[in-house]
């Protein structure tokens, strides 16, 4: 999990496919965005197309496989489908991750402003904990803050929000001090606008798109991360389900029932994959200077 | 040098101090301590004493240092446990943890490095293409699923190999391939990419251009300047020895420092969460530390100090 | 007469740098004691080699940098604190013209929506009202309205630069800071802003702080020119009678490399030496490295700025020397 924390945005497939011409999307590219769209789909019906609640048991079928007429991925240890839990699995996570990363925008988006604007100590002390949250593993920072403050999901996203924020203060700091040492932003604030004005009118919209790609590299992350505290009982709590929370319960099972941990890892890895492939992508396309 | 040196030191008493003070923040916002560290049920005269014995009704700046100064006299707590002392439930559980990290290192290193060089020397090879696919995979597959995809195989299926528990180096085999893989694809992807970065850069060309043998060129100015950002994963990866294998350890039933963790924040056994995390932060600050004086070995441009921070 | 519009008196602007490896900061003077008078519809011309802190005066003289020294007055009042209210409120009056106009207006928004943000940010002018303000400031400018359409990227370097002439003047300022307004564009395009920049102040009366390092430039638009040389004045006096007279010895060195019309009149001064380092200030005048004319005295004591018998001022021994030498003789 550390080196996941590390190593950043790790997947450079779409190099190869650069050369190609511009406005064509490469292969995998598609199944990225198709995949994403699916589960998109999948998470915002959830209520309407899951066959049975996620909490009901169906005590004649238990730990029944995939491919079993009434549950098509197969039954758990007190009977529940595994696909009405893998799909409002799906929601909570994608809830988590969708709720924690615009936490971490908005959050570090607005330190870097503030350190840009005032410079000084102000962005001293922005830097400095910058640092500290690169140095150190967000696991264990996470697991540290669990123990002492207990899981409610409020706090769990909120939590996962302060994941990756010093990336998006960097970048809007650095954005924000060059627009306004010689650009637009210094001659907007030379016409007299207010720094309200100057930030959100100006260097906002001219910063998003980054801001964006760099939402998109920092999503699949948070995922993982958030399935790996659930995995360990840390994260979203019974009767709550997550992603990685299915892979803690089927792990029980991995010989007699494999496929209550396979279906659920299987959409991590496939939605982390598609999720990074667009983000490379949409970075190569929008903006090659972010690495 | 020497002013580059102290700076650096600084730096890193600065974010040690940083998350002394995390602790103490998170420890006093979670509420009372009196109240956590001894159960609900105590009786009020003993929470009294405790809060006069540890001070708690003493303005906070005060015991904000008071905390620091017992930190800095190495007084991590007792476990509520069993009411040893933290740290030495945590020190006994090194070597364990170190047993899995150490050789999964080596084996990163031993894989990684190399691959990447390989596969930036011979662009569009098998090799360079296995490389690419399996750093792809080594981020996108967390560690507990291919460790338990692991287990599947080599346990369950073909059964050659234990799923769990420290009996023996077998036991070691997989937590170690689990933690290994994935940090070796990572390190590949990495130094491939360094490689590829100084590779197009003009003092290469000039240097071949001007008659300097490739594999010369290769190890006299591709491989010094690749070093450069290759020495700060490392870091990073040396950095984690100590908690890096917190998922790992759970799945495979390792005794280690992760397990431990794990554990004491499900029973908010705060000491020893409180020691972990210091033992993490120090790892990690010193081998942040020695990364950056390497990078003044490697780099004498950032010697300067005219660069702040490794990043 | 009231006050004089912009007034600077000995303002200083220091920066830090860092030298060497034990790296002690050293403290660079851009503009050291710089005192300079604009005065209601007249051009100061500051003319200057990069790094000579023409650029850094300009910022200072519309109070978007703090000086480390000395004060800056606005129509004899003091500048308010940057990024204060009333320093907000005091932008109306005072503007400023860029060198780069592509990266003065913002690539997202259309040209009107910038031209009109003065009026929104000053509030002057009924919201509904204030686009056909700006469309009509627009075409005062020289632009037409399916221009102001259009994006700042889709516009020419010239048409840009009207733009941002247009935003400035949306407040109807008093005092205009244009810093190299036309080293970006072609020299066809060149007359048409100075040009443009002419009327505007015959017909609002503007005070002009024109900053260039072309002469030429300097020469069109300049009613008085003052020459900068590593953060300090060197000399400063009306236009015709210091350009086509320099007292001192740089001036007379810039003067003598512009292109001029007809037969060159005096023979050309190439400067020696290296272009000014800020962070290595030469002992004495600053220029004597590079001074066909210095003596002895001149490396070891710093010329001060003082008048000379025709009304100008200027720092430099030699050239006081010559016109005590004069007026003696006389």
């Amino acid at each position: 999990m550390a080196d996941i924390t590390a190593a950043g945005s790790a997947t450079a497939t779409v190099d190869k496919v650069a050369p190609q011409p511009k406005n064509r999307i490469p292969l995998l590219v598609w199944f990225g965005l198709i995949w994403i769209g699916f589960i998109l789909i999948v998470a915002l019906t959830a209520d309407w197309i899951t066959p049975y609640r996620f909490t009901a048991y169906d005590l004649r079928n238990r730990l029944s496989p995939p491919g079993h007429v009434l549950h098509w991925l197969g039954t758990d240890e007190l009977g529940r489908d595994v696909l009405s839990r893998l799909i409002v699995s799906i929601r909570i996570s994608l809830l988590v991750a969708f709720g924690a990363t615009v936490i971490s925008a908005v959050f570090g988006t607005v330190m870097g402003f503030l350190a840009a604007h005032f410079r000084g100590w102000v962005e001293q002390f922005v830097l400095m904990l910058a640092d500290f949250q690169a140095a150190m593993p967000f696991l264990i920072l996470a697991l540290s803050v669990l123990a002492f403050f207990g899981n409610a999901l409020p706090l769990f996203i909120g939590l996962m929000g302060l994941y990756g924020w010093e990336r998006y203060a960097r970048i809007s700091r650095g954005l924000a001090i060059s627009a306004g040492a010689q650009g637009y932003a210094g001659a907007v604030r030379q016409i007299g606008a207010s720094p309200a004005r100057v930030y959100l009118r100006h260097i906002l919209p001219n910063i998003a798109s980054t801001l964006i790609v760099s939402m998109t590299l920092t999503f699949p992350e948070v995922i993982l991360l958030e399935s790996g505290l659930s995995f360990l009982g840390l994260g979203v709590q019974p009767p709550m389900t997550s992603l990685g929370n299915m892979v803690g319960y089927g792990r029980e099972y991995l010989t007699r029932a494999p496929w209550i941990m396979l279906a659920p890892a299987c959409t991590i890895v496939l939605t982390t994959l598609a999720v990074s492939l667009v983000g490379d992508w949409l970075r190569d396309r929008l903006d090659p200077t972010l690495r | 040098m020497l002013r580059f040196f102290f700076l650096r030191l600084g730096r890193a008493a600065l974010t040690v101090a940083l998350v002394v003070t995390f602790a103490f923040v998170v420890l006093r916002l979670s509420g009372d301590p009196a109240l956590i560290i001894m159960s609900v049920d105590a009786p009020p005269e003993a929470i009294a004493a405790f809060r006069k014995a540890w001070g708690l009704d003493d303005p906070i700046w005060l015991q904000y240092l008071r905390y620091f100064s017992a930190i800095g006299q190495g007084e991590l707590g007792q476990s509520m446990r069993d009411g040893r002392p933290a740290l030495e439930l945590v020190a006994e559980r090194i070597p364990a943890t170190l047993a899995l990290t150490l050789p999964a290192l080596a084996l990163k290193l031993g894989i990684g490095i190399p691959a990447g060089i390989y596969a930036s020397l011979h662009r569009d090879s098998l090799i360079d293409r296995i490389v690419m696919v399996t750093a792809v995979a080594g981020f996108t597959v967390p560690s507990f699923v291919l460790g338990l995809v692991l287990v599947l195989i080599f346990s369950v299926q073909l059964g050659w190999l234990p799923s769990g528990g420290q009996e023996s180096w077998r036991h070691a085999i997989l937590p170690v391939l689990t933690l290994g893989i994935g940090g070796a694809a990572v390190l590949a992807r990495f130094t491939r990419s360094a490689m590829l970065e100084v590779l197009g850069q003009s003092y290469i060309r000039t240097a071949s251009a001007k008659g300097v043998p490739w594999p010369a060129v290769v190890r006299g100015h591709a491989l010094p300047n690749a070093a450069v950002p290759t020495v700060t994963i490392v870091g990073f990866m040396v950095g984690s020895l100590i908690a890096g294998a917190v998922v790992v350890e759970s799945v495979f039933s390792w005794p280690g420092v992760g397990r431990l963790l794990v554990v004491s924040v499900a029973n908010r056994d705060l000491a020893i969460v409180q020691c972990i995390l210091l033992l993490v932060a120090i790892t990690m600050v010193s081998a942040n530390l020695i990364v950056d004086l390497l990078y003044g070995v490697l780099d004498p441009r950032l010697r300067s100090g005219a660069k702040a921070g490794a990043h | 007469m009231s006050a004089p519009l912009l007034q600077t008196r000995n303002v200083t602007r220091c920066y830090g740098m860092r030298k060497g490896l034990l790296g002690r900061s050293v403290e660079v003077r851009a503009v050291d004691g710089v005192s300079l008078t604009v005065e209601r519809g007249r051009t100061l011309g500051l003319v200057g080699e990069s790094g000579s802190g023409k650029s850094t005066t300009g910022r200072l003289a519309l109070g978007l940098e703090k000086p480390d020294a000395g004060d800056v007055l606005f129509k004899g009042a003091a500048m308010p604190g940057t990024d204060s209210l009333a320093w907000r409120q005091m932008r109306a009056r005072m503007q400023m013209i860029y060198q780069d106009p592509l990266g003065a207006l913002d690539r997202r928004l259309q040209i009107v929506e910038q031209v009109r943000e003065p009026f929104d940010v000053h509030g002057l002018g009924q919201p509904k009202e204030r686009e056909a303000l700006a469309f009509a400031l627009l075409q005062s400018v020289g632009l037409r309205a399916d221009q102001g359409r259009r994006y700042p990227h889709e516009l020419s370097g010239g048409q840009r630069q009207r733009a941002v002439i247009a935003r400035a003047l949306a407040t109807k300022p008093d005092l205009l800071v244009c810093d190299e307004p036309v080293s970006a564009l072609d020299v066809s395009i060149q007359a048409q802003v100075i040009n443009l920049l002419v009327d505007i102040q015959q017909e609002l009366g503007l005070g002009l702080l024109f900053i260039s390092h072309d002469l030429k430039v300097i020469r069109q638009v300049s009613h008085r020119v003052a020459v900068m040389y590593l953060g300090r004045i060197v000399e400063e006096g009306e236009a015709d009678l210091l350009l086509s007279n320099p007292a001192h010895p740089y001036t007379e060195a810039l003067v003598s490399a512009a292109p001029v019309p007809g037969r060159r009149t005096r023979p050309r001064i190439v400067l020696q030496g290296d272009p000014p380092n800020p962070a290595a200030r030469p002992s004495g005048c600053a220029f004597h490295p590079r001074c066909h004319a210095a003596r002895e005295r001149c490396k070891v004591e710093s010329p001060l700025l003082k008048p000379m018998p025709d009304g100008r001022l200027a720092a430099c021994h030699v050239a006081h020397d010559q016109a005590n030498f004069l007026k003696a003789a006389s």
